[in-house]
């Protein structure tokens, strides 16, 4: 999970386009950038756990809370990788679990485990642009989308970023007319990602706040999103972050949504 | 009067000045209507601070609510209803529309889109095979095949969140509900989306358009348009009524100029000094117009009939206004006071009315006065000549002879069998009062609209396959009470004592330290903040290897937050139990048609997470098992629906009904039944309960205004009765003049008791209209009946006066106003038919009282009313003799 959640989406894939940056040689061209996103965003170091804070404001200055730890890991870099989402808070869905195996070729296969009923839950994946347990992140933000759904274009590049312009192949399944991503020139985490609807209005922002070193691997700690048509918006803030940590393949399996690994806990 | 005179003499002597000075009056006041601001929005009938109407904008805030514009579609040719390919392409296409409407001038005055229900735009929960279930919308794209259409049909139809609101309980109708930021964009809207549907072509489909937004502001829409169409009409009406009896084009103009330059300096001081022009406020000329002609009407009918007998005007206006002056000042004066008296009312709207009425009411004598004599100085000679003789002449051979006859029969009727008349009113007047206790107060918005107009349509043919186009909100609220310590610990050793089993050793120390620590300390937050420190402390001591530690001591920890989350009420399964039963009970009654509760959206999610099951379609047994539905609501496209129907702390939530008419008695029976169920069953945990919505603040502002007119009715009753008695300096004579005003209030209320018509609005404010004109002829009838006996001596022969040329001009206000007012009935608009019919109903019959029932009450009095018109007489004749 590292910067992780946060994330957003830019998963790019390469599979894309093929418009890109031609033309622009002394550049890396936007297959490379994008690919190169999506792994620092996504795939860090082997595996990966963090205790997140997701606070939701909405347009009343509301607030909620959803605290969970993550753990992540990776079977092949920008492949098929699994999260495991335990979640704290609130405290009445407290020990509720929601996990993810993530593929690229296919659907994602997601579980949720509910405690107080008893219950663990395949959800259909096919739609992943639902919200994150209320918040304003989607389940895309945290787990990453699927880079060949968008075509890739290199719009600009500036003293620190790339600036890369993704249009969906399928705009049926998506809210979204487009998104516009700041890439890191230096260390490409997907530094601001705003989505236009399709009236070609702004209407969501995902944005990274901090970043930070762990183990050497720059990772973002504070990110947000911000919905401008409903004006809410939720920031997540994550701690203890922790690399390489030796996650076994076998805690992401049914059999432990019941009974929490370990790694959880502390 | 001095005053009198010389305010005529004035006039008669310097037209042209009165006249300049009037037009420029007139110009400079009008001149303010530039600056008009039109609202019509019923909820200012509240003033902003009323209770419902901050409670109301404050739980439209707080659950994110918005007024509606309801699109409905149905199609009866289509064996699937709309649920085709074809017709499920057009209501995409109009809600993708409908989605980006947005008043260009204030994009603040929009369409909310996200929050349209639409089957683009509502999520839904099925199965996803075995296990598995799917978020997804309910129609992610325009089905391609008839299957495919019935297949949003059934998933909408399983979703009681979507049955009866936004798909028709039997699946052939939908129904598109699209919130505005503001109510005065709901015409546009509707506009706009006639177009579209024109333009897509409405095939089998057929489209409706309603909701009380788009009826209130289509309203004031249609509002003006009937101003500037009516107020004008009637005008002309009454020009030609005058014209017919005052054969004389010249002379019948002076009342108009004087009508139309009331109205233009009322309705000028209205908008300049702030005043918006409301829906009451918009019937002001109409109401001015009658009094300020009545007034011109008395003069120049006198003028008229008295003209040819001396042939000079000057000296004719002279004694006409001499003996009119004082009645028509206290006639204005009462007619005022009892509009006046509307000041009093607690609905803004109606207070302007009342004082702007009032005003011209009194602007109109003052021009009367002033320009009348001014005018008729001004004619030519040779104009007048022609009027005098000619007229009278045509008069006693056509018309005017029928006219007089029937007055002749009417006063020799009234004098002949006096107590035949009187027991005739009497009994009259007895049935009215039958009338009047069942007069059933009642008003709706839509129903201001003629059963024809097409809002009224889309209102009955949505009502009939919705669950309703009417919402309002019942917002219930836990009362959040702080635990004391000793509770608090109370609840926990409870609570812990159960989950805390599997370790006796942690138990016993969780147990103690409650026991120890709880009874040193006041609040139960005080208590948890210390066991709070002291157990996250115990937690990191706990062994990396001891899962069962860990897990007790975060158990334990977790039951300190539960306990400050007992005041999350709506997360408690009692609770929603309880509102589903409440539900239930509603929908039986027969006046909600649907209601949709943070209830429903737990059972809905957790008979899906068990399988679909039907037996699951409950609340869960913990306040666990509803949060963690409700999280798994929250995972879905648009976790914000959630929030309609509770707060996010979950300490309110929002019963949202749907209700098959407007009707305000319809309402309040919805009210009263929730009253008197919450009080037999009481809820679980102490509940608050208060309204809000539309339709409850319709309810709340008729009440008022009932209740003030009724208010205001009496005090100005007794007000034009002391102003009476002070005219007439005899209490005697000041009840005399107050019986055609008694008569016809309960003649013409009677009526719309006996016929059903709604007690609304403008059936309301009629009631001073009739008090201020009955009085009108009461004034005029009985003083000149007094100046009349005091010159004959003899009731015979005075009454033969009387139905001479004073009961001509009243019969020809009569005619004037109550014919005048016919185009009112013309108007789409309900209100101004209302106020047509009944402008005609209460000038007939308060002239009929006064002729019919005043005459017949003098003969059977004359011996002890009139001494003091004999004694004048007598010394009369005396000085004569």
């Amino acid at each position: 999970m590292k910067r992780t959640t946060v994330l957003l989406c830019m998963l790019l894939l390469m599979a894309s386009s093929p418009i890109a940056a031609a033309g622009q040689p002394d550049q890396p061209d936007v297959e490379e950038i994008v690919n190169k996103a999506n792994l620092a965003a996504y795939y860090s170091a082997n595996d990966g756990r963090a205790e997140v804070t997701m606070t939701v404001t909405d347009s009343q200055g509301r607030e909620r809370i959803r605290e969970f730890v993550i753990l992540r890991l990776d079977v092949e870099d920008g492949g098929q990788q699994f999260f495991y989402v335990y979640f704290k808070k609130p405290s009445d869905v407290r020990k509720m679990v929601f996990m993810v195996h993530k593929h690229v070729t296919r659907d994602d296969d997601r579980w949720v485990y509910l405690p107080a009923l008893d219950l663990v839950k395949r959800i259909a994946a096919s739609d992943k642009r639902t919200s994150f347990v209320g918040t304003n992140f989607l389940y895309e933000d945290v787990s990453g989308r699927n880079l060949s759904e968008d075509s890739h274009e290199l719009v600009e590049t500036t003293d620190k970023f790339y600036v890369v312009k993704s249009t969906p192949r399928d705009v049926n399944g998506v809210e979204f007319s487009s998104y516009t991503l700041n890439i890191d020139k230096e260390n490409f985490l997907p530094m601001k990602a705003v989505y236009l609807d399709k009236n070609g209005k702004e209407y969501r922002i995902v944005e990274a706040l901090k970043v930070k070193e762990f183990d050497g691997i720059p990772t973002v700690t504070v990110s947000k999103v911000t919905d401008l048509a409903a004006g809410s918006s939720t920031l997540s803030e994550m701690k203890s972050i922790k690399y390489d940590i030796g996650l076994k393949e076998k805690i992401f399996t049914e059999r432990y949504l019941r009974r929490p690994p370990r790694a959880v806990r502390r | 009067m001095q005053l009198a005179s010389s305010v005529t003499q004035f006039s008669l002597n310097r037209p042209k000045v009165v006249t300049a000075l009037m037009v420029i009056f007139t110009l400079v006041l009008g001149a303010f209507m530039v600056r008009v601001h039109v609202d019509t929005d019923p909820e200012n009938m509240l003033s902003e601070d009323e209770f419902v109407r901050v409670f109301h904008n404050k739980t439209k805030k707080d659950f994110t609510l918005h007024d509606v514009v309801v699109l409905g579609i149905v199609n009866e040719k289509d064996q699937d209803g709309v649920f085709n390919p074809e017709s499920l392409k057009k209501v995409d296409a109009l809600s993708r529309f409908a989605a980006t409407l947005a008043d260009p001038d204030d994009p603040e005055r929009k369409v909310v889109s996200r929050d349209i229900v639409a089957p683009g735009n509502v999520d839904n929960i099925i199965q996803d095979g075995p296990g598995r279930v799917r978020f997804e919308w309910l129609m992610k794209e325009v089905p391609q095949t008839r299957e495919e259409a019935r297949k949003v049909r059934d998933y909408a139809l399983s979703n009681p969140l979507l049955k009866g609101s936004m798909v028709s309980e039997n699946g052939r109708a939908l129904a598109l509900y699209l919130p505005i930021t503001s109510k005065d964009f709901a015409h546009a809207v509707g506009e706009q989306l006639k177009e579209k549907i024109e333009e897509l072509g409405a095939g089998d489909d057929q489209f409706y358009i309603t909701g009380l937004p788009i009826a209130e502001d289509t309203f004031g829409k249609e509002m003006f348009v009937q101003m500037a169409i009516t107020a004008p009409l009637a005008m002309l009406m009454i020009f030609l009524l005058m014209l017919f009896f005052f054969r004389n084009i010249q002379l019948i103009v002076a009342p108009m100029i004087i009508a139309l330059c009331t109205v233009i300096a009322t309705m000028g001081v209205l908008i300049g000094t702030g005043n918006t022009l409301h829906i009451m406020s918009s019937m002001i000329p109409i109401f001015i117009m009658p009094i300020a002609v009545v007034d011109s009407v008395h003069i120049l009918s006198e003028f008229f009939d008295e003209y040819q007998r001396n042939k000079d005007r000057k000296a004719t206006m002279e004694h006409v206004l001499g003996h009119l002056f004082k009645p028509m000042l206290f006639t204005s004066l009462t007619s005022a006071a009892g509009f006046a008296s509307l000041a009093f009312t607690p609905i803004p709207p109606v207070q302007a009315f009342g004082i702007f009425v009032a005003l011209g009411i009194l602007l109109a004598w003052l021009l009367t006065i002033l320009f009348i004599p001014a005018y008729v100085m001004m004619m030519k000679e040779s104009s007048l000549e022609n009027f005098g003789g000619g007229v009278d002449q045509n008069n006693k051979d056509n018309k005017g002879s029928l006219l007089n006859r029937h007055l002749r029969w009417i006063g020799s009727m009234a004098s002949g069998k006096p107590w035949l008349v009187i027991g005739f009113n009497l009994a009259v007047m007895a049935v009215g009062v039958v009338g009047i206790f069942m007069i059933q107060v009642n008003d709706n918005p839509v129903k201001w609209f003629k059963s024809s107009h097409e809002i009224r349509v889309a209102d009955r043919v949505l009502n009939s396959h919705f669950g309703g186009t009417y919402e309002s909100y019942l917002i219930l609220s836990g009362t959040d009470k702080e635990l004391s310590s000793v509770q608090a610990a109370d609840w926990l050793t409870r609570t812990l004592d159960k989950q805390l089993m599997e370790s006796s050793t942690i138990r016993a120390k969780v147990i103690n330290a409650i026991r120890e620590i709880a009874p040193t300390l006041q609040s139960g937050t005080e208590l948890a903040d210390t066991l709070k420190k002291l157990w996250e402390a115990e937690l990191d001591q706990v062994a990396m290897e001891d899962e069962l530690g860990y897990d007790l001591w975060s158990d334990a920890l977790d039951g300190l937050e539960r306990m400050a989350n007992l005041k999350e009420v709506f997360k408690r399964p009692d609770v929603l139990r309880y509102i589903s039963d409440l539900q239930e009970h509603l929908v039986a009654q027969g006046d909600v048609g649907k209601s949709n509760t943070v209830s429903d959206v737990v059972k809905k999610v957790h008979m899906e997470l068990f399988e679909g099951d039907k037996g699951h379609y409950s609340i869960p047994d913990s306040v666990e098992g509803v949060a963690q539905t409700l999280i798994s609501f929250e995972s879905s496209h648009k976790p914000d629906d959630l929030y309609h129907l509770v707060t996010p702390d979950y300490t309110r939530a929002n019963i949202w009904l749907q209700l098959r008419s407007g009707d305000n008695v319809d309402m309040e029976r919805v009210i009263a039944d929730i009253d008197q169920y919450l009080t037999k069953n009481p809820p679980p945990v102490e509940l608050n309960h208060n309204w809000a919505g539309l339709t409850y603040i319709n309810v709340v502002w008729q009440e008022k205004m009932v209740n003030g007119m009724l208010k205001s009715f009496i005090s100005s009753f007794a007000v034009v009765f002391l102003m009476m008695s002070f005219l007439f300096r005899s209490p005697v004579w000041g009840l005399l003049a107050m019986i055609p005003l008694t008569f016809t209030i309960g003649f013409i209320y009677g009526v719309i008791g006996l016929i059903g018509k709604d007690y609304d609005m403008p059936v309301a404010v009629l009631s001073s209209l009739a008090l201020g004109l009955a009085v009108d002829f009461a004034i005029h009838f009985l003083q000149r009946t007094r100046m009349t006996m005091a010159k004959t001596g003899d009731w015979a022969a005075a009454i033969q006066d009387m139905f001479d040329e004073p009961a001509r001009a009243i019969l020809r206000n009569i005619i004037v106003i109550s014919i005048g007012f016919t185009p009112l009935l013309l108007a789409p608009l309900v209100p101004y038919q209302t106020v047509g019919v009944f402008l005609a109903a209460i000038m007939f019959y308060s002239g009929l009282a006064t002729l019919w029932m005043l005459p017949a009450l003098l003969t059977v009095m004359q011996g002890w009313v009139f001494k003091k018109e004999l004694r004048e007489f007598a010394e009369n004749s005396g000085k004569t003799v």
